[in-house]
């Protein structure tokens, strides 16, 4: 027999499948740091399909391991950690990818000869065969946090804050975000530029709430983008286009604006890009991310307007030259809760104490940053969490504790998928005096 | 290394039944390996005796990635069988022709080895639709002979056509 129409082999690319899971698990960074560098241990065509695998493994990882716990007599040994994930990895692909259900166990089985441990060849083989036949009775058995492929502590965070919503908020958490680009208004419309989309044959829909706002039908590499790499357009989720809309509304006057945690400097962007603030201090913490930043500007040409500075918002002494900020952004680093759908490792990465650790760093950014506002200033705080001890809890110890401080209207918390948006919280405060 | 000729369809020698092979000597080893030798170079997964005009019950594979899994099977039978499988199927005595036939997905399968020694194995996947394709030859079948007569007819008059064009493994036609 003559070999059939040499399909391409996917053993590398589950085996870099495996590793990088494996390294997220133990806690070496997140799959946006990791990614790339298992990306490099590919072919480059291959890279795609392992990101596609790598987010999806992620995103239902509770669930592969529910189900491929009940096929297994005994758990495995630490040791083999990486047979355990190999299994997890084709009950995915039988589960979720229109993988064919051969390829799915025959590649899956042949990975375990680079492993080195040919002993697992039968037991993947088993479970996999014993998986296809028991599909729904496996799945009928999942707990929750399986079927929902959350964690317990977080679960049992979302049952308490949203006890109607917390299913669809998991629901919406395990599916993949929207691409929405924020139209450059100083360069051309909205419809406008949705023209163009469609010229280059993407379809593209306006968004209500965010006036910037496009949402692609189906996500495209940003390179296709028409007039991307010039500044017209930029990446970025209708939720965190909100910010311009609450600074303009509350700053019209606009003047000079603290960005404190900035990375990676949309909102500075939209901020300039709306055209009310003549300057903008950007600062971050993380001088490579602050980079991003950098190039963000100066793609968009907007550098000119914005000073970069790498250091701790909350440092004050080190970096504020004492005159007083018109309006501060406080993007303040947070849960990200809000974005599991695009960032689904944050699910295996976040612990519980993480909560506490965030909210005291919320707290205390929030007070440094409150002495740089001048009277009358607006402080926009912001949090792409759906947690209320980061948000709405957060803001209410906030105004008990500060005197001078108001609210300014109704907080927002945005929901994951409401409207299509990320979950984000905003509570726009007043300064009061001036 | 010593490579041998084989056959290509519709030569009638493929259509023999091949004879169970009574006696596991050198003679049968040393075929084994001059037909894994021929099969690698081809190169295929699997070849039976049968293609190459030995007219005995021996077939050998390796549907491994590195080429580093021979198997020798020497008088194979299918024990039991169970389910179903679509494959694209090719054979080096029909160069060119990939088509899919449907199989049992899993087989058991009792043989001989290269040493003499009698063994069974389960196999699924690739394994097992090339066993069964190799066990074919050996009975004289062929995997178009799965497909519609209409199919077959225009495979053979390609192959007639190809082999009186001198047969050039660098010319094979296109798929029509």
């Amino acid at each position: 027999m003559s070999a059939p129409a040499r399909k391409t082999s996917t053993i590398g690319i589950r085996l870099a499948c495996v590793q990088l899971m494996q390294q997220l698990l133990g806690s070496s960074g997140s799959m946006t740091r990791l990614l790339p560098e298992a990306q490099s241990r590919v072919a480059e065509r291959e890279q795609a399909q392992l990101q596609a695998w790598a987010y999806g493994f992620a995103r239902y990882s509770g669930e592969l391991a529910g189900i491929v716990d009940q096929l297994l007599d005994k758990p495995l040994k630490k040791k083999d950690l990486d047979v355990y994930l190999l299994m997890q990895l084709g009950v995915f692909q039988l589960r979720h990818t229109p993988t064919s259900a051969h390829a799915a166990v025959d590649e899956t089985v042949k990975v375990v000869k680079q492993l080195k441990k040919p002993w697992a060849r039968g037991l993947i083989n088993a479970v996999l065969r014993n998986y296809q036949r028991r599909a729904e009775e496996l799945e009928a058995a999942l707990t929750d946090v399986q079927r929902l492929s959350h964690p317990q502590w977080l679960l049992s965070r979302l049952q308490n804050d949203w006890p109607e919503q917390w299913q669809d908020i998991c629901e919406q958490n395990n599916t993949q975000g929207p691409m929405t680009l924020r139209v450059n208004l100083r360069r051309g419309t909205v419809e406008g530029y949705r023209q163009r989309l469609s010229t280059a044959g993407i379809a593209s829909q306006p968004v209500a709430d965010a006036p910037a706002a496009l949402r692609l039908d189906s996500p495209v590499p940003v390179a296709q983008l028409p007039g991307f790499e010039v500044g017209d357009v930029s990446v970025q989720d209708a939720a965190a286009q909100l910010a311009a809309g609450y600074l303009a509304r509350y700053c019209p006057e606009g003047g000079r604006l603290l960005d404190a945690c900035s990375a990676p400097g949309g909102k500075s962007a939209h901020a300039l890009e709306s055209g009310s603030f003549a300057h903008v201090v950007a600062l971050d913490q993380d001088a490579s991310r602050l980079e991003r930043v950098e190039a963000t500007l100066s793609r968009l040409g907007l550098t000119d307007n914005c000073q970069l500075q790498a250091v701790d918002a909350a440092d004050i002494a080190q970096w504020w030259d004492e005159v007083p900020f018109d309006a501060v952004l406080l993007d303040a680093p947070c849960s990200g809760t809000g974005v599991i759908r695009r960032h689904p490792d944050i699910k295996l990465l976040r612990r519980d104490s993480d909560i506490d650790t965030l909210a005291a760093l919320q707290a205390s950014l929030l007070d440094s940053l409150w002495q740089t506002l001048r009277p009358g200033g607006l402080m926009l705080y912001a949090t792409c969490s759906i947690l209320k001890r980061e948000n709405e809890q957060q803001i209410a110890a906030f105004l008990e504790r500060t005197a001078d401080a108001e609210a300014l209207g109704e907080s927002r918390q945005i929901l994951p998928g409401e409207s299509g948006m990320d979950g984000f919280f905003y509570a726009p405060l007043r300064k009061q005096g001036g | 290394m010593s490579l041998l000729d084989i056959l290509y369809y519709p030569d009638a020698q493929l259509r023999r039944t091949a004879s169970a092979i009574t006696n596991v000597d050198g003679k049968i080893a040393k075929l084994a390996d001059q037909m894994l030798d021929t099969m690698y170079a081809a190169p295929g997964i699997g070849l039976a005796a049968t293609q190459v005009n030995v007219h005995e019950r021996l077939v050998v594979i390796d549907v491994s990635e590195e080429n580093d899994a021979p198997l020798v099977l020497i008088n194979p039978e299918i024990l039991t069988s169970e389910g179903e499988e679509e494959m694209q199927e090719g054979c080096l005595s029909i160069p060119g022709v990939y088509e899919s036939v449907k199989r049992p997905a899993i087989v058991r399968v009792a043989a001989i080895d290269r040493e003499g020694n009698p063994f069974e194995l389960d196999a699924d996947g690739l394994l097992a639709v090339c066993i069964q394709h190799e066990i074919d030859h050996l009975d004289g079948k062929l995997f178009v002979d799965y497909l519609s007569p209409l199919k077959r007819n225009r495979i053979r008059k390609r192959m007639e056509k190809w082999i009186r064009d001198g047969a050039d493994l660098d010319d094979i036609p296109e798929r029509p």
